[in-house]
């Protein structure tokens, strides 16, 4: 499968903190999770890839050019949309002023091709009925479509989403997995988010962070497969356990090394995620 | 398995050769729409068009003199450039405001292009300030009766300025990212109006955008010495200056940009330099021959046996004079109604622009004295000195009139308009049709007590045709000296004036 962005090495240090600490990794197309607790470095390396930030140490490319030098930055940054974790809005535009605004930023200079691109994407984003209204009147899972949007305009070959269903109710979380699936199709997507049901039903590869490393890389069956044998249930909660719950039946899901005898249950993604966390010295809060 | 890492792409949309300069000249055009649809800007302009639309509908503005109205365009925009300059800096930090500078970031277009492209915008809104500008401007300029030339450097000030205040809104955007900064800029820059505005010195006055003369003095062009053209470099200097400063404060180092803001630092400081070298000697002697020696720079033309004559510029408006002398002399009576006229055009313009003293009444026989302006109250005010000279033989004479003499020289001023109560209001100094004042003309004024405004107002009372003949029946009665009011209402068959009949 054809890498599209390529990391090795990179590092980064905050005064004392290293926000990142070695971290390499390999995105090919499709939607790839970026799991890990707050603190982990994520939205440290988003910014990274997106070219917010520059490295202390390491390289990357992105579909094949190198932000190292001004030329690959501005070549990185044609083919990049980004959806940083908290996307500021300008109120007094409208949703089409926004994305289109988005749009001579990244140099779409043609007036017609833009407005035609603007418009296919706020269709594409479901705001076409509302693309007049300011945004200041605009709901808050409307305006997470419209940041979406303006990521999305002009069809870069790369995407960089930083949590973007935090705050939103369960209907728009599940209305924005549907957009971000389909802007997995050809094109590379990197989605950070604390909630591994979107890994488990958008990403064909996941990505756990914790300390600013990497402490998982592969598919999200992989991922599960971390847990397998290692979680079981009981009527009391474990002391041996990582990790227990009661759970809706009543009985404890323990997460760890489970006592001789004890009644496997059937991993999940959830499960695997939390012994990387707990392999890597990280704190599991469950 | 084999790993593939892609080769690098291309953008066929985004990546053609001027793609950031074309995107700069399309946020240009996105800022310009934001910026001049802006509630400030369009207030600023709706005040700037209302003002200018109800100045033009002035009675005194039918005459105009195109040396004074190609400035009378730069006071108003000063306005529009204040709106620019709140909304520009807006503009500028409205990402910051609103938290989208991380995101922003990340875009190709970087900070130092988007400061560039709200500089273009400003361009726009003083681009829109010149078409208001030559709206104005060309509105006088159309009038049959409009006299003179205008200054191309006069009529850019107005557009200069709006430049000036939008870029040095969006510098302060660049230097201070508060929102607050720049209202507090405008205060500032009232105050430091308001002190230059008082002082008399020429050298720093001519640091403001626009320069206001404090007299409505009005000069031939080539005797005004307003250093125009090098104030209008300076302005287009200082606005360049701050454009390109403010690019650079928003991480523009380009060697063009500094390149630049050098050019743009010399044409200030030439154009600086330059307006305030004063006036030159050469400016100093034609204005003081214009003063004193008009008839050697002016031309003449004789109608009806009456001469006129006026600085070059003032040619056309000899048939408007002659057709008041015509009026006035029409209801003189004895020899005065055949008395022919010198009117003379005369200036003090030893003061330039700022002098605002009144000329002095002639001594020559049968001259009389007329200004550089006309319409509204100047046509009551010239007829009055006509039928003054008309009355005492010259002007020196005439300004010292005490007597009842006043009523039959207000009477040929203002007897043969068609509202002759209303040119009286107009030609006494406080705007009264009752009681004593002084009446206005291009020397020194008269003074007309009560008595005499008395009997004027009688006889005015009269039918047109009957108070004239009433005038020219006893015309040598009322034009001798010492003939007081009473006595002219006697001649005249109007009632005795009871008010007070002495001059002050």
């Amino acid at each position: 499968m054809t890498t599209t962005v390529s990391a090795s090495g990179l590092s980064l240090r905050y005064g004392g903190t290293r926000a990142l600490d070695d971290v390499s990794l390999r995105l090919t197309a499709g939607v790839t999770g970026l799991l890990g607790p707050n603190g982990a470095g994520k939205t440290t390396l988003l910014r990274v890839l997106a070219t917010a930030l520059p490295a202390d140490r390491g390289a990357f490319t992105v579909l094949g050019h190198d932000p190292g030098t001004a030329r690959g930055r501005q070549e990185v940054r044609r083919r990049l949309g980004y959806l940083p974790q908290t996307p500021g809005f300008h109120p007094d535009f409208t949703a089409f002023e926004f994305v289109d605004y988005v749009a001579i930023l990244k140099e779409m200079t043609d007036r017609a091709a833009r407005h035609r691109e603007v418009r296919r994407v706020l269709d594409e984003v479901g705001l076409a009925e509302v693309r007049g209204k300011r945004i200041r009147k605009l709901s808050g899972g409307m305006r997470q479509r419209v940041a979406l949007g303006s990521a999305l305009v002009g069809d870069p070959g790369f995407l960089v989403l930083d949590e973007p269903t935090v705050g939103l109710d369960p209907e728009q979380r599940m209305r924005f997995r549907e957009l971000i699936a389909e802007a997995g199709e050809g094109r590379t997507v990197l989605l950070s988010t604390h909630q591994t049901e979107d890994v488990a039903m958008l990403c064909h590869r996941v990505v756990v962070m914790a300390a600013g490393r990497v402490r998982f890389e592969g598919t999200p069956a992989e991922l599960t497969a971390r847990a397998e044998g290692r979680v079981w249930s009981s009527t009391e909660r474990d002391p041996g356990a990582k990790a227990g719950w009661r759970t809706g039946t009543g009985t404890f899901r323990n997460v760890g090394a489970p006592p001789p005898g004890a009644e496997l249950l059937e991993p999940t993604l959830e499960d695997g995620y939390l012994l990387t966390l707990d392999d890597a010295g990280a704190e599991v809060a469950a | 398995m084999t790993t593939l890492v892609e080769k690098p792409v291309t953008s066929a949309i985004r990546n053609a050769p001027g793609g950031s300069f074309k995107a700069v000249l399309a946020l240009a055009l996105f800022e310009s729409r934001r910026l001049l649809t802006r509630i400030p800007v369009l207030l600023a302009f709706a005040v700037y068009l209302g003002w200018t639309l109800w100045r033009a509908g002035k009675a005194w503005g039918d005459y105009p003199a195109l040396q004074d109205a190609d400035r009378a365009t730069q006071s108003a925009p000063m306005l529009v450039g204040l709106a620019v300059l709140l909304s520009v800096n807006q503009a500028a930090l409205r990402s910051r405001r609103h938290g989208t500078e991380r995101h922003f970031a990340v875009l190709v277009l970087p900070q130092w292009r988007r400061t560039a492209a709200h500089g273009l915008s400003v361009v726009a809104a003083a681009l829109l300030t010149a078409v208001c500008v030559a709206g104005q401007f060309g509105r006088e300029a159309l009038r049959p009766a409009a006299i003179g030339h205008g200054s191309v450097s006069e009529l850019l000030v107005g557009p200069l300025t709006v430049l000036l205040f939008g870029t040095a809104g969006l510098l302060l955007a660049g230097l201070v990212r508060s929102a607050i900064a720049a209202p507090l800029l405008v205060v500032f820059g009232l105050f430091l109006f308001a002190f230059f505005w008082g002082t008399s010195d020429d050298a720093t006055r001519w640091l403001l955008p626009a320069v206001v003369e404090a007299s409505s003095n009005t000069l031939p062009s080539d005797l005004m010495g307003r250093p125009a053209a090098w104030h209008a470099l300076y302005l287009a200097g200082l606005a360049l200056l701050l454009g390109l400063v403010a690019i650079l404060v928003a991480g523009g180092r380009k060697p063009v940009v500094m390149a630049g803001a050098a050019g743009a630092l010399a044409m200030t400081l030439v154009g600086g330099v330059a307006q305030s070298a004063g006036e030159s000697p050469g400016l100093v002697k034609a204005r003081e021959r214009a003063t004193l020696h008009p008839e050697q720079v002016q031309t003449c033309l004789r109608r009806d046996g009456s001469t006129y004559c006026a600085f070059p510029e003032w040619g056309p408006r000899g048939a408007d004079w002659a057709g008041v002398v015509d009026r006035v002399r029409s209801l003189a009576g004895g020899s005065a109604h055949e008395q022919d006229l010198v009117v003379r055009q005369r200036i003090d313009a030893r003061y330039g622009l700022s002098g605002d003293a009144a000329l002095a009444p002639l001594e020559r026989p049968h001259e009389v004295t007329v200004g550089t302006q006309w319409g509204g109250n100047r046509v009551p005010e010239f007829a009055a000195a006509a039928a003054g000279v008309l009355i005492a033989g010259d002007e020196k004479a005439a300004n010292s009139i005490c007597d009842g003499r006043i009523v039959p020289l207000m009477w040929l001023a203002v007897g043969w308009e068609s509202d002759p109560l209303d040119a009286l209001r107009r030609v006494r100094l406080d705007d009264s049709v009752t009681g004593s004042a002084y009446v206005l003309q291009p020397t020194h004024g008269l003074y007309m007590t009560e008595a005499q405004t008395e009997v004027l107002r009688a006889l005015l009372d009269l039918p047109r045709d009957e108070a004239g003949a009433r005038v020219k029946d006893h015309w040598g009665e009322l034009t001798a000296p010492k003939v007081t009011a009473a006595r002219a209402a006697e001649l005249l068959d109007l009632p005795a004036p009871e008010g007070e009949d002495k001059c002050s």
